[in-house]
């Protein structure tokens, strides 16, 4: 499952900014790290992360899903396909470097799935705009935002009903490749169609009530901060930075 | 006094339309007065509310010939489907209905105060906490008005507001709009709900193909 | 070609409950036979149930407990697609659906999907008001117009029950005369009907009033 997820955790109380510095981290950190066992340990740490965030099982379901189709291909192109030395592996003949990058490949790929997935699942997307309001982001900036983040659900919750319409009127789904291309039209047009209907009130709805007034939002419920949060988001960045000077630094010797 | 609206000779046409929505549209709505503006399908009440807020041309596109002038200092609109109004980044219906003054930067007491004074209008405080995503299509479209009133508009335009509602709400909404125009606003209804909206209009414009055939008391239209 | 069944069938509701998720019930314990042919409104305020109920003659919600017949037909082992053969349903919002090139190729999506005659299309768009419209695209007609697009489409399919919930609201008076009419007729004709309606004339026009309230039947 991708999207907001109720819920009183710490990473859903945490200031909006705090939860995507940390997957942030993750994703910057990924790229810091070359060695497996590193990646290895930033994943457990995302994983952890998740498991704050009362997300653990369906971040990492869903994670896994989203990697599966990275890890097989990266599989083809390293360990079956790279460079010696060789192992054996029952009846394959693996790369050796080749198991060592796809490990490193996969393994960034894998945390920043995971730790994006757990910040979009704890993030309350109200919360981001409120957030980003009280720091005096446009608000043309903010809804773009909103709008990735929540229109999904919006799109499934219209899917749903316009699937129960078409049913309604003999549409079977199922059967075979060829019935269920021919059930694309009915159930993906009017999805489509009517979302674009009504961006148009929206657009004239939202006008009326000041969305390009070009004034300063104000924050009517702003998410709290502390000192605390933002002491980690500055850690964080220190962390990151730190990580990079360290790899460069290493690279040079 | 200055009318919240004027048009003279106002034709309007849609971008790509073989016809136009409004042809040769003249009409004063001055303060205070609640105008139903009553048609079939397609004989331009709609079209008239977004030309009357300025909504049209410049945010639906399109071609504006004739005079318009608006006096309203800030103008309302309300749609049948109260869904499409949300601006789906509020989280209760507090928030919802304080977006509008929160968008002009005004003082958040400020802010707090005319979203509880719009809520009270609308008996919807008992669902300030709700997320609006959550309520029954009638609370939603209370919730919608309450949104647009927070502005304090001096000019509301309402197609057909109460068509998500049941009667003992929509008849509480109806009820609502005399009040609104003794404090000044001009309200503009187009609805096929004629029994309501005459009960409690001022006067009455009947469309039809885009031009004005009746302007007068709203019992001459409910005929 | 699935068969067109005789017209008007009973439906029965048994003892049916069911509950959203963890929150209050929607509808507990209702027990409501409609007759065949009978025509029936079903008023009450918002969150009364009405809804819930007849989407349980659909097929789309399952009842918690109790059970649901359309006929000679459990609708607990029927899915929605098999029940458009006897049930004609129009949603609320009913224009959702549309999505063909035209008005008179979505109303005769529904026939085409079971296997009936498309012939009824072009006197039912006459019949609607909506012959004018025929060749044009479904977002390009008013939205009211498109809710009566929506109810033709199920019309077309020739339903032995008729389900509709808010038929005439926000119609013009034009078109709301002429869905009153269309559903009086296939009334009379003996097609079972059943109404959620706000609008007080069009609940007067049908045979018999229920009201919910609370999840439960208040009168019948």
């Amino acid at each position: 499952m991708i999207g907001y997820v109720t819920g009183r955790s710490p990473l859903h109380r945490a200031h909006p900014y705090t939860t995507l510095a940390l997957a942030g981290a993750v994703l910057l950190a990924a790229f810091a790290m070359t060695e497996p066992r590193t990646v290895w340990l930033l994943v457990l740490a995302a994983a952890a992360l998740a498991a704050v965030g009362g997300v653990l099982r369906s971040s990492v379901r869903t994670a896994l899903l989203l990697s599966l189709p990275i890890w097989a291909l990266l599989f083809v192109l390293y360990a079956l396909l790279g460079a010696d030395p060789r192992v054996a592996f029952g009846p394959l003949s693996l790369s050796s470097p080749g198991i060592a990058r796809a490990l490193v490949l996969g393994g960034r790929v894998t945390a920043i799935v995971l730790s994006f997935l757990t910040a979009l699942a704890t993030t309350s997307p109200h919360r981001l705009v409120e957030a980003m309001t009280a720091r005096g982001v446009p608000f043309g900036r903010t809804f773009l935002l909103a709008s990735t983040l929540t229109i999904l659900p919006r799109m499934r919750e219209r899917a749903a009903q316009i699937l129960e319409a078409q049913q309604c009127r003999g549409l079977r789904l199922g059967g075979s490749v060829l019935a269920r291309l021919r059930a694309l039209g009915p159930l993906a047009l009017p999805l489509i169609l009517g979302a674009l209907a009504e961006v148009d009130e929206q657009v004239l709805a939202l006008d009326v009530r000041g969305a390009a007034a070009g004034a300063r939002r104000t924050a009517v419920d702003p998410p709290p901060d502390s000192q605390i949060q933002r002491a980690l988001r500055w850690s964080l960045l220190l962390l990151v930075t730190a990580a990079y000077a360290w790899k460069f630094w290493s690279m040079r010797g | 006094m200055t009318p919240r609206v004027s048009l003279v000779g106002v034709t309007f046409t849609y971008p790509g339309a073989d016809r136009a929505a409004l042809a040769g549209v003249t009409l004063d709505i001055g303060a205070g007065e609640i105008v139903v503006v009553a048609g079939a399908a397609g004989a331009g009440a709609s079209t008239l509310l977004l030309v009357a807020t300025g909504l049209a041309p410049r945010l639906v596109g399109g071609t504006l010939a004739g005079q318009r002038a608006i006096g309203a200092r800030r103008c309302g609109i309300v749609f049948a489907r109260p869904w499409t109004q949300l601006t789906g980044l509020c989280s209760t219906v507090r928030d919802e209905v304080a977006f509008g003054p929160a968008s002009y930067g005004l003082p958040r007491e400020t802010v707090l105060a005319a979203a509880e004074r719009a809520m009270q209008r609308l008996g919807i405080a008992h669902l300030a906490a709700r997320d609006p995503a959550h309520l029954s299509g009638g609370e939603l479209q209370r919730v919608v008005v309450a949104s647009a009133l927070a502005l304090e508009p001096d000019l509301l335009a309402l197609d057909d507001p109460a068509a998500e509602l049941d009667p003992e709400a929509a008849d509480a909404l109806y009820a609502m709009l005399p009040q609104l125009g003794r404090a000044g606003t001009a309200i503009l209804i187009a609805t096929p709900d004629l029994g309501r909206a005459t009960a409690v209009a001022t006067r009455a414009v009947q469309l039809e193909q885009g031009r004005i055939v009746r302007d007068g008391s709203p019992a001459e239209v409910e005929a | 070609m699935t068969p067109v069944p005789a017209v008007g069938l009973q439906v029965v509701w048994q003892d049916v409950r069911f509950a959203y998720g963890a929150g209050a019930a929607a509808v507990r314990g209702v027990s409501l036979s409609i007759g065949a042919g009978e025509s029936a409104a079903l008023v009450g305020p918002n969150g009364a149930g009405k809804t819930t109920l007849t989407r349980m003659a659909m097929g789309l919600v399952r009842p918690q407990a109790g059970h649901v017949t359309v006929g000679d037909w459990d609708v607990a082992e029927r899915r929605p697609d098999q029940m458009a053969s006897r049930v004609g349903y129009v949603f609320q919002h009913a224009d959702q659906q549309l999505f063909a090139r035209s008005v008179a190729q979505d109303v005769a999506f529904g026939p085409r999907r079971l296997g009936r005659s498309e012939a009824l299309v072009p006197p039912l768009l006459e019949e609607l008001g909506l012959a004018g419209y025929a060749a044009v695209h479904p977002y390009d007609v008013p939205a009211p117009v498109r809710k009566v697009v929506a109810l033709a489409g199920v019309l077309a399919m020739a339903p032995a029950v008729l389900i509709l919930d808010e038929p005439t609201a926000g119609l013009d008076r034009e078109f709301r005369s002429r869905v009153v009419s269309a559903v009086r007729g296939r009334s009379d004709a003996g097609v079972t009907v059943i109404a959620i309606s706000h609008d007080r004339p069009f609940i007067r026009s049908m045979g018999r009033v229920v009201e919910m309230r609370d999840g439960q039947i208040a009168g019948g």
